[in-house]
């Protein structure tokens, strides 16, 4: 019996593989592999695809960025706002803006159909907005609605205007067009269980009814996403319908586009160095990623809180000498040139190459200068004693690799000089980093991308800002005070010229009093198979910064 | 009578032992922390964290936390999987199906190689072929399957183009039908040719490897009955009626010293089901192993527990089958002799 | 204690039947050798095994240590992703600028570590248990082995998985997590040993004398079943390093350190892309350590088998 079923069972698989053989062969015969459809894979599986749920930078975004349309959009070629569901860019010019800057007016498209078939009005556009601002779910980014938001009204069918609670040289760039900020279709959320405010609604997590290019079709979980193309969209129509194929091994999807099943791939840089020269493989590279590879300096450190390695006192990065001293002593050439493969620019500063307000006459930190740093740990006093602390972040990316060059260059400098990286799991970095005050001295990870100065003032240098506070920057600025009122300044700042200055003069000041430590802004590249058409990348998208209903094969 | 007594006490004990691997699971993952990780962003305020805390009642005592959480298992809620971005129990049919099938077919690849490996070994002892098949068997359980694959998929994926990666062509796949999940059960089912063939080569690769390291244990024991099996008497009477070396094996010896090999096959189970987790993050095999190391690493902690729970239930009902089988075999043979 | 059964009259207790005794167990020990260098598979497990202690012995001279920590991967950042051949990189390097050659010498220590760290700890605790089990019986043998039930009821790399994910990436979190894991094994195997061998007839007649249980257990109980832990040891020291580099492999490990694990799934990063050298080379020590210690385990099992003993 036994002997029976084992040898069918193999006769059947020596079969299989007699077949599976000629379909190869057949397939290889084509051009093209999987014409009419993009396979793109991704890194990450979304949590949600609900854009009043997902968290800025996380996977679900580039979902709901082929899926739902926004007010306005930014097109492929430059950073300028164009018009989508809203026919007009308001402006103070074409009076869609208000002369205070606190009413702004958008006049909605006609004729738009959600993917359900109903019907875009104004009204679809105030609920989204007030959904996202009622659920306000914590892990979501509602929060950029509600600090900017006074009222939203309906005017007509085909006009929406919202009033500020204060005027703001950023609400277009980095509320209208964020994702928290897509359109949802009202018929289809009321249908589907409403709006509960504080607690997420599971039909949207899971499922998208937008106007956009794309239809969503299926999500397989851990496998993979697929969309298909919209006929009656109310632009240009998509041309292939979309598999996303989710995570899995990196190494797996760099071969994956090397056969030609994937068309895309989302990977580190260093991998796709590894593929210049590729058979059938075009590598793209153009622009930066707006989210600054940086390490935290925390002058917050709760009393005995810090690991038991650390020698280093509480108030050791109170003092701006040691900060700059870390900012000189780390290896960015070999940061560059190993873990980013040379995909990237030095840029040492809070405002991003490719965002307004960064100038790049400002002095940086650039090249490693032992010897300054040396004279700084010496001045500090940590010279002949050394020190020995901790720097936490996630294990198995460009993080980790950032801290093994900061360990190197650190103890390279002085051997009494000790960093320990204590590369976590991301969850446990997750819940360490959201604790405050932090009980750690040092961690690392890439700032959250937006596309105005404004954000990344507020949240990474304001003393009174997120982090700010949490680090207890105030502890630290050589004028804090200083700091505060330019940033305050710019923000409210309406002429372009004098705003730009302010954020010069902010840069030659951090120069000398660095909080973080920049390594790099990281190069946007990405490979793709050859007969894919149209090819292009905006980093002010949600990475991977693709638009699928762009592309043509 | 013996029989029934024995596996009247391993049932009874079944329910125990549940109870006992729930508490490890728990209070393990517990031990590193509040679940708390994975629903969190790291801009969140400490008010935010707060009502996610409540959202999942971890403001609660641990003992608490876990009567919900054994509450909601009987109630056939396993939790919310922060990586599946759904309810563990939306997403655990489809992924065990797909384990399932991989484990199976990675069984019959180790049952037919270790059986072979083992007679050809077990006819030659200590010849040549002997250590040779020897080396060849203990060398699939040596291998670190997850470099093992990968140079696989190297090989026979990349550069020759001459099998495929995941579970199954999209077009194939959404053609037909899928009653259980199953995709070689389904294609059967929905009478496709193309599908079968399709499931079956998508199942080549990773049954390869998976199966190549369970290989070991069946060739042992299939060798080592079989050169017991030739040491009795009936061999020799057999052989001295004339009959060829090779009948003799065939139709005697090794049918049966396959008897005690049949238990052991149970004994792999363990290790192709744990096999599973490198193998289906390597060739991209969308069930439970891979949704598990995700788990782990993003400390998804209500799809680790279901996780750990449930193959260890399955473990031991197979287990339990496994040793009452052979209880009864054993029985037979006292008895026979 | 010796003098109260001196006297006696029984051959087996006195000083010559001893040391006969003693030369019976040591001609089976010869035996044993014998059977072992007969099989050719065995040996070679042997020859491996001793030439990786060697190596993990020698390895401050065949690689010069990586100053502060010689167990951190040295690290040329100005030398990134070099080939094989590379002057100063005979096996090339990784991604991060490590040398390859470096981490194969430097992991079989750390390898060597995990494996008589977990090996050692696991078969000291299980011997332990299962020896109490085994001897008191009663309430006691039925709590620890229902507790080793247990254990033994989740698989083990799946176990193992867990507490370290839980515990988080370090080297030392994946010794722990594989020595809970694995001391079930011993222990269970110790007990039936235990029970097994405390029935034999000359436990019973070293009991009526008087003697003393520990006494009895030390000199008369644990020798006679220590052999099956052998074999089982044997196998795990191969077993644990492959299963550590599982670990690793799914990324428990602690970033830039010399182990063997750690650098194949590193190094994974380039297969691909046809730099098969970062991870090949420490994936082949795993599969030679494995397998050497497999061949030893498996030849000392037949070799211990009383079913193909003599034949």
């Amino acid at each position: 019996m036994i002997q029976l079923n084992w040898r069918t069972g193999i006769a059947g698989l020596f079969a299989g593989t007699g077949i599976a053989l000629s379909m190869t062969a057949s397939s290889l015969a084509q051009e093209i592999n999987n014409p009419g459809l993009l396979v793109h894979a991704a890194d990450d599986e979304p949590t949600t695809l609900d854009p009043a749920q997902v968290e800025p930078g996380e996977g679900g975004e580039t979902v709901i960025l082929q899926v739902y349309d926004r007010l306005l959009d930014i097109g492929p070629a430059s950073p300028e706002l164009i018009p989508s569901l809203a026919t007009k860019v308001p402006s103070t010019d074409n009076g869609l803006i208000s002369e205070d800057g606190m009413i702004y007016t958008f006049p909605i498209r006609g004729g738009v159909i959600f993917h359900d078939g109903s019907e875009l009005t104004a009204h679809d556009v105030k609920y989204s907005w007030d959904r996202a601002m009622a659920m306000d779910l914590p892990e979501g980014n509602a929060g950029a609605l509600i600090d900017a938001i006074d009222s939203t009204d309906v005017v007509d069918d085909y006009t929406f205007r919202v009033a500020l609670k204060e005027p703001s040289a950023s609400f277009l760039n980095s509320v209208v067009v964020s994702m928290v900020a897509s359109i949802v279709s009202e018929d289809a959320v009321e249908a589907n269980g409403g709006i509960q405010a504080g607690s997420p609604n599971t039909f949207m997590a899971g499922n998208m009814v937008g106007t956009g290019p794309y239809k969503f079709a299926a999500w397989n979980r851990n496998e993979n996403i697929q969309l298909e193309v919209f006929d009656a969209y109310w632009g240009d129509n998509a041309n292939l319908d979309v598999r996303i194929e989710i995570g899995g091994d990196p190494d797996v999807r760099v071969l994956g586009l090397r056969a030609g099943e994937f068309d895309t791939v989302e990977t580190d840089p260093s991998f796709i160095a590894d593929l210049e020269g590729a058979e059938g493989v075009t590598i793209y590279s153009g622009g930066l990623l707006l989210e600054p590879l940086h390490i935290g300096f925390n002058l917050n450190i709760p009393e005995s809180a810090l690991p038991d390695e650390d020698t280093i006192p509480a108030n050791f990065f109170h003092d701006p000498r040691v900060r700059q001293a870390f900012n000189y002593a780390f290896d960015y050439e070999a940061f560059l040139n190993g873990p980013l493969a040379g995909y990237g620019e030095f840029n040492s500063h809070y405002i991003p190459i490719g965002i307004f307000g960064h100038d790049e006459n400002a002095p940086r930190f650039a090249a490693q200068d032992l010897a300054k740093a040396e004279e700084l740990f010496r001045d500090a006093g940590y010279w002949d004693e050394g020190f020995s602390v901790s720097v936490i972040t996630e294990e198995g990316n460009l993080f980790a690799l950032m801290c093994l060059v900061l360990k190197d260059s650190i103890e390279k400098l002085n051997p009494k000089f000790r960093i320990n990286v204590l590369a976590v799991a991301e969850s446990v970095f997750d819940d360490a980093h959201s604790q405050n005050p932090l009980e750690y001295a040092m961690w690392a990870k890439n700032a959250d991308p937006a596309a105005d100065p404004d954000f990344y003032m507020q949240a990474y240098i304001h003393p009174d800002g997120e982090w700010g506070e949490v680090h207890g920057f105030s502890n630290g600025y050589r004028d804090g005070e200083a700091v505060a009122s330019l940033i305050d300044q710019a923000a409210v700042e309406l002429d372009p010229g004098k705003r730009a200055a302010i954020y010069s003069e902010l840069q030659t000041l951090l120069y000398e009093d660095p909080m973080w430590l920049i390594a790099a802004q990281e190069g946007v590249v990405m490979a793709h198979r050859d007969w894919l058409k149209g090819f292009a990348m905006q980093p002010l998208w949600p990475r991977p910064s693709l638009k699928f209903a762009l592309f043509n094969k | 009578m013996q029989l029934r007594d024995y596996i009247l006490r391993r049932v009874i004990i079944l329910p125990i032992l549940i109870l006992g691997v729930s508490i490890i699971v728990f209070v393990l993952t517990r031990v590193g922390g509040s679940p708390i990780g994975i629903y969190l962003s790291h801009e969140m305020t400490p008010d935010e964290v707060a009502q996610i805390e409540a959202r999942f009642n971890l403001d609660q005592p641990v003992w608490v936390q876990y009567i919900y959480w054994a509450r909601g298992i009987f109630q056939g809620d396993f939790g919310w999987s922060g990586v599946a971005a759904a309810p563990v129990t939306d997403v655990f049919p489809n992924k065990l199906a797909a384990t399932m099938e991989l484990a199976i077919a990675s069984g019959l690849v180790a049952v037919f190689l270790g059986i072979s490996l083992g007679t050809y070994a077990g006819a030659r002892r200590n010849r040549l072929p002997d250590h040779a098949t020897r080396i060849v068997a203990v060398s699939g359980a040596s291998l670190p399957q997850f470099w093992f694959g990968i140079l696989l998929l190297i090989v026979f994926w990349a550069n020759l183009g001459l099998a495929p990666i995941g579970r199954s062509d999209a077009s194939i796949w959404s053609s037909i039908s899928h009653p259980t999940g199953i995709y070689t059960v389904d294609a059967i089912l929905a009478g496709s040719i193309s599908a079968f063939w399709d499931a079956i080569w998508h199942l080549i690769l990773p049954a390869l490897t998976l199966g190549y390291g369970a290989t070991a244990i069946i060739a042992r024991m299939m060798r080592s009955s079989l050169v017991e099996e030739l040491q009795q008497d009936y061999v020799d009477a057999a052989r001295a009626k004339g009959l060829a070396e090779r009948i003799v094996l065939r139709r005697h010896a090794r049918r049966n010293a396959l008897v005690p090999t049949v238990t052991v096959i149970g004994l792999t189970f363990g290790f192709l089901l744990q096999g599973t987790i490198t193998v289906e993050i390597i060739f991209r095999w969308p069930g439970l192993g891979r949704w598990m190391a995700d788990s782990v690493l993003r400390g998804d902690q209500a799809t680790l527990m279901t996780y750990v729970l449930f193959t260890s239930v399955l473990f031991l009902l197979v287990n339990l089958v496994v040793d009452v089988i052979y209880a009864y075999l054993d029985r037979r043979v006292t008895l026979g002799k | 204690m010796t003098e109260s059964y001196k006297p006696s009259l029984q051959p087996w207790q006195s000083g010559e039947a001893r040391e006969s005794a003693l030369r019976v167990r040591l001609n089976r020990f010869m035996g044993l050798i014998q059977r072992l260098v007969s099989n050719p598979t065995t040996v070679m497990g042997l020859a491996v095994i001793v030439s990786m202690i060697g190596i993990a012995i020698f390895a401050p001279w065949i690689a010069e240590p990586n100053f502060p920590d010689p167990y951190q991967m040295p690290r040329d950042w100005g030398a990134v992703r070099k080939p094989p051949g590379t002057p100063g990189h005979i096996l090339g390097t990784t991604n991060v600028g490590g040398d390859v050659f470096y981490g194969v010498i430097w992991g079989s220590r750390k390898s060597l570590q995990l494996s008589l760290m977990v090996v050692g700890s696991t078969v000291v605790i299980g011997t332990i248990i299962g020896s109490l089990a085994g001897l008191l019986g009663g309430w006691v043998d039925e709590v620890l082995m229902r507790i080793v039930d247990v254990f033994l009821s989740i698989p083990e790399l799946i176990f193992a998985l867990a507490i370290a994910a839980v515990l988080g990436p370090s080297f030392t979190n994946i010794v722990f997590a594989l020595s809970v894991v694995l001391w079930v094994k011993y222990a269970r195997i110790m007990r039936a040993q235990v029970i097994q061998t405390k029935q034999n007839e000359y436990v019973d007649a070293a009991r009526v004398i008087g003697d003393s249980k520990l006494n009895i257990y030390l000199r008369d109980i644990l020798p006679n079943s220590i052999t099956p832990v052998t074999v089982q040891a044997t196998l795990d020291m191969g077993n644990v390093v492959l299963i550590g580099a599982t670990l690793s492999f799914i990324g428990l490990s602690e970033a830039g350190i010399a182990e063997w694990g750690v650098l194949v799934s590193e190094g994974q990063a380039g297969i691909a892309s046809g730099r098969w050298w970062a991870s090949t080379f420490p994936g082949l020590m795993i599969f030679l350590w494995a397998l050497a210690f497999n061949l030893v385990g498996d030849g000392l099992r037949d070799a211990l088998d009383p079913r193909t003993e003599g034949r």
